[in-house]
């Protein structure tokens, strides 16, 4: 919420400003990429030439995001009601929860293009991307609550539904629109990376599509800008919905009692490996049914059965492994230095953000951008600036990875009690001391939330880097695969991508409760 | 605003078959049928677009529904799940799914006769032949790879010694110098290039070994035993269609600017471009869609240098024959 005032003070708009002068002159002097950047003016000059176009596409990509975002949320806070209620379930839903969270778009699109058809990619691809963050806020915002509101529907003879009904649903509504204005956006990029590959001749991933063979950076630039202009009006638009609500449902003093934790530890051993089980199998239950469901035919639509027929046992598994594997070798490394650059990167702008205080409102409206634009659009630009190197991939990957990272390490460092920066301040500590013995320790549990959630998105980079600047890895294993008709593959790569995101998700998570057990610390969800 | 109109059409096809239904002493319906593309709405497909728009399809009886592609749609996936009676393919593509996967599917004529693809580069830096490729970085979009290793094999290249990247359907790496070359359509991209000051030099697969046809009419096993009917009257009105747009390519593709063209981000003078140089490319004498036994033989050949291993009977002449 501070970000969102930073925005509107002067500083931010004057910083803005020169920045976009800067951005003309750079332009007019094709600085970049001999004219690969070309002027704000020329692409605001494109627009108005192109406004015929853009009605049809942004009507499609708006209606397929809004009905995913409705559908995902609509999913999203159902299942966060009946995962508090019934926590058991939770429990159970684990592994899907994780796996929504993990997957990369760009490996499911093809999978949804092939089973689903019409517009119904757009939209499922929507809905995932919006699932995860409103389930987590719902669950979140229905833990805390004021226990002693419940304590007075309870004093009146109300039972579980009610207390649910008056005092939690209540008390959580400012975290679910919270996680709304950040799904918004995302149900935006889903739609149109469903579009850019998934046919159909509306939507704005589709006119991106038809004009990246016109050699017209300005075009392409406007078709970004729109899109960030969509998802930046969608964030928008929660974010002041949840500005007039908040005043009224904040507890005016604060209640130190926590709600109960919800934790099984006590529940018999053999129910508790039940359920790890099961929350280990539900996510290929899912997946078996959903092609059951679709009818879609066997040759097309493996099932996980198929994929381990497919890697395992088939008459070709060898060479499907020996090709999985020298993908995997490829691609595995560079993750993992893409996503130490990016938590580099975001870390290294928390801490000067902190150094510097003026520095976040000058950096967030340009940040905000980045995380908006559509990759596709601009990665033949960025070829044009990087080369199809190393460098390319760490760049994508960076600027997929830090902003939610940064968001977060930001959090941590605002957290930090102001009672503990006292002391070495009155020591006459330097900032930078202060820094390095308080306020990175302190902010420890965000440093591996920001890492958890940076794992499955430095996969997303580096396959697109892969599939449309290197061609190497699993991005290129899987446009490859459709060359030739591999529909095994093609969902090996899904599957695998899913399962190694899942996997580093767990080894952070496995870290992180050690290190912070020691410490004394909290997991941040 | 399309939705809208879209939605509509839908609801009023919804109607009209609802009234079919409710009064069976009416004029039979036209039977539905589906065809897949393989690209986004382009000059490419023309023909069918010219044979929807004056009825042709409706007069041999069919209600033909046009999927357009896009990059993740394999044009084959529609017709195994049956989202679409027929689809247009690269062979290359197909024959490798019949004899590797042991699919179902059957080539029932070709859109090409020649390939359009080919290799483009710049007139400053010119790519005349294959063994100019030498040491030189061609982009070439991943689904084509293999079409690019023929190309080197047929011509004794070591593919070591070209660097090939990916392509991302985007010329600006080419005229800024990044790429020496594109695999693309030489009836498409030397356009774009043209708006873009530079003057491109390309030259076709075909000509020099990789003999295959492309957009190759393709349709399961269980259809043509189906629909064989409908599928000739798909033959009959789509030639209809071709031949009307290839006797004038200037004429028609300025009239679908508000309707097939309408927001795909191409201008029309690409679009009659692209219809004008496809021409010959499609034009028989043996008449549209036509496959010849030498042809068919050529294709095979082409294909076994990459070891694709092709055969007479995955071609199926028949339904030409009785247009």
């Amino acid at each position: 919420m501070a970000i969102e005032r930073a925005w509107w003070r002067s500083g931010s708009l004057r910083n803005l400003l020169i920045l976009l002068i800067l951005w003309e002159v750079v332009g007019h002097l094709k600085l970049v990429a001999g004219g690969a950047l070309p002027p704000l003016s020329a692409i605001l000059i494109r627009f108005w030439i192109d406004r015929a176009d853009y009605p049809g596409h942004v009507a499609a990509t708006v209606w397929a995001s809004v009905l995913g975002f409705v559908i995902g949320n609509v999913a999203a806070i159902g299942a966060g009601v009946l995962f508090v209620l019934f926590p058991r379930l939770q429990r159970l839903a684990r592994g899907v929860n994780i796996a929504v969270f993990a997957l990369p778009p760009i490996a499911i699109a093809p999978i949804l293009v092939l089973t689903l058809q019409g517009m119904a990619p757009r939209v499922v691809l929507a809905a995932l991307g919006v699932y995860f963050v409103t389930m987590t806020a719902t669950v979140v915002g229905l833990s805390q609550y004021d226990t002693r509101s419940a304590d007075v529907v309870r004093a009146y003879g109300g039972g579980n539904w009610r207390v649910m009904k008056l005092v939690r649903l209540r008390g959580a509504i400012p975290d679910i629109l919270g996680g709304l204005r950040i799904a918004a956006p995302n149900a935006v990029l889903g739609a149109i990376l469903a579009e850019f590959g998934g046919g159909g001749r509306w939507g704005l991933g589709t006119y991106l599509l038809g004009s990246l063979g016109r050699g017209e950076p300005a075009r392409l630039w406007g078709i970004g800008l729109v899109a960030t202009l969509i998802a930046g009006a969608s964030y928008a638009v929660f974010a002041l919905v949840s500005a007039r609500i908040l005043g009224s449902t904040r507890s005016v003093t604060l209640n130190t009692a926590l709600p109960p934790s919800d934790a099984d530890a006590d529940a018999p051993l053999a129910l508790r490996i039940a359920l790890m089980a099961g929350a280990a199998a539900l996510p290929f239950v899912l997946w078996w049914a959903f092609i059951r469901l679709t009818g879609v035919p066997e040759m097309i639509a493996k099932t996980p059965w198929g994929v381990v027929d497919y890697l395992f046992l088939a008459d070709a598994s060898a060479t499907a492994r020996a090709k999985l594997l020298a993908a995997l070798a490829q691609t595995l490394p560079i993750t993992a230095l893409g996503m130490v650059a990016g938590l580099g990167f975001a870390f290294l702008l928390a801490i000067s953000s902190r150094m510097i205080p003026g520095f976040i409102r000058a950096f967030m409206p340009v940040a905000l951008v980045t995380q908006t634009m559509p990759l596709v659009a601009l990665t033949p630009l960025l070829v044009l600036m990087l080369g199809r190197g190393l460098s390319v991939t760490l760049w994508i990957t960076i600027s997929v990875t830090f902003f939610p990272a940064f968001v977060l390490l930001v959090q941590g460092l605002q957290r930090v009690p102001q009672s503990v920066l006292d002391l070495p301040r009155a020591y006459g500590a330097p900032a930078w001391k202060e820094l390095r013995m308080v306020s990175i320790p302190a902010a420890l549990p965000y440093l591996f939330a920001a890492t958890r959630l940076t794992v499955p998105r430095a996969l997303l980079g580096v396959m697109i880097a892969e599939w449309l600047a290197t061609g190497t890895g699993l991005g290129n294993l899987l446009n490859q695969s459709r060359g030739y008709l591999d529909y095994g593959m093609i969902w090996t790569v899904a599957a695998v991508s899913v399962c190694l995101s899942v996997a580093f998700y767990y080894a952070v998570l496995a870290v992180e409760r050690r290190v912070l057990t020691r410490l004394g610390m909290q997991v941040v969800e | 605003m399309t939705l809208t109109i879209s939605r509509r059409g839908f609801l009023h096809t919804a109607a009209a078959a609802g009234a079919t239904l409710a009064l069976p002493g009416r004029a039979r319906a036209a039977t539905p049928f589906t065809m897949q593309a393989a690209w986004i709405n382009d000059a490419e497909f023309s023909g069918y677009f010219l044979a929807i728009d004056k009825g042709y399809y409706a007069e041999e009886g069919l209600d033909l529904t046009y999927l357009p592609g896009g990059p993740d749609v394999i044009p084959e996936s529609a017709i195994i799940a049956g989202r679409a009676d027929l689809t247009l393919t690269t062979p290359d593509t197909t024959i490798r799914a019949i004899s590797e996967q042991g699919a179902k599917f059957k080539i029932i004529g070709a859109q090409y006769q020649k390939n359009p693809i080919g290799v483009v580069s710049l007139k400053k830096n010119p790519i005349n032949a294959p063994a100019d490729l030498v040491g030189k970085t061609i982009a070439v979009p991943p689904v084509n790879i293999v079409t690019v290793e023929a190309l080197l094999a047929l011509n004794g290249i070591d593919k070591t010694q070209v660097n090939i990247v990916p392509y991302a359907y985007d010329p600006t790496p080419l005229v800024k110098g990044e790429i020496d070359a594109s695999l693309d359509f030489t009836t498409n991209v030397p356009f774009t290039i043209g708006q873009l000051g530079e003057e491109a030099q390309s030259f076709l697969l075909y000509d020099h070994g990789v003999t295959l046809y492309n957009d190759t009419v393709v349709v399961t096993e269980e259809t043509l035993a189906a629909k064989r009917k409908e599928l000739v009257a798909w033959l009959r009105a789509s030639r209809k269609g071709w031949v009307e747009n290839l006797a004038d390519p200037a004429l028609y593709p300025p009239q679908w600017a508000e309707t097939w063209f309408a927001g795909t981000g191409r201008s029309i003078e690409n679009e009659v471009f692209f219809n004008t140089a496809q021409k010959p490319l499609i034009d028989t004498p043996n008449g549209i869609f036509a496959m010849t036994e030498e042809d068919i033989e050529k294709n095979i050949q082409a294909l076994a240098a990459v070891g694709i291993t092709g055969s007479r009977d995955m071609f199926d002449t028949t339904l030409l024959a009785e247009i």
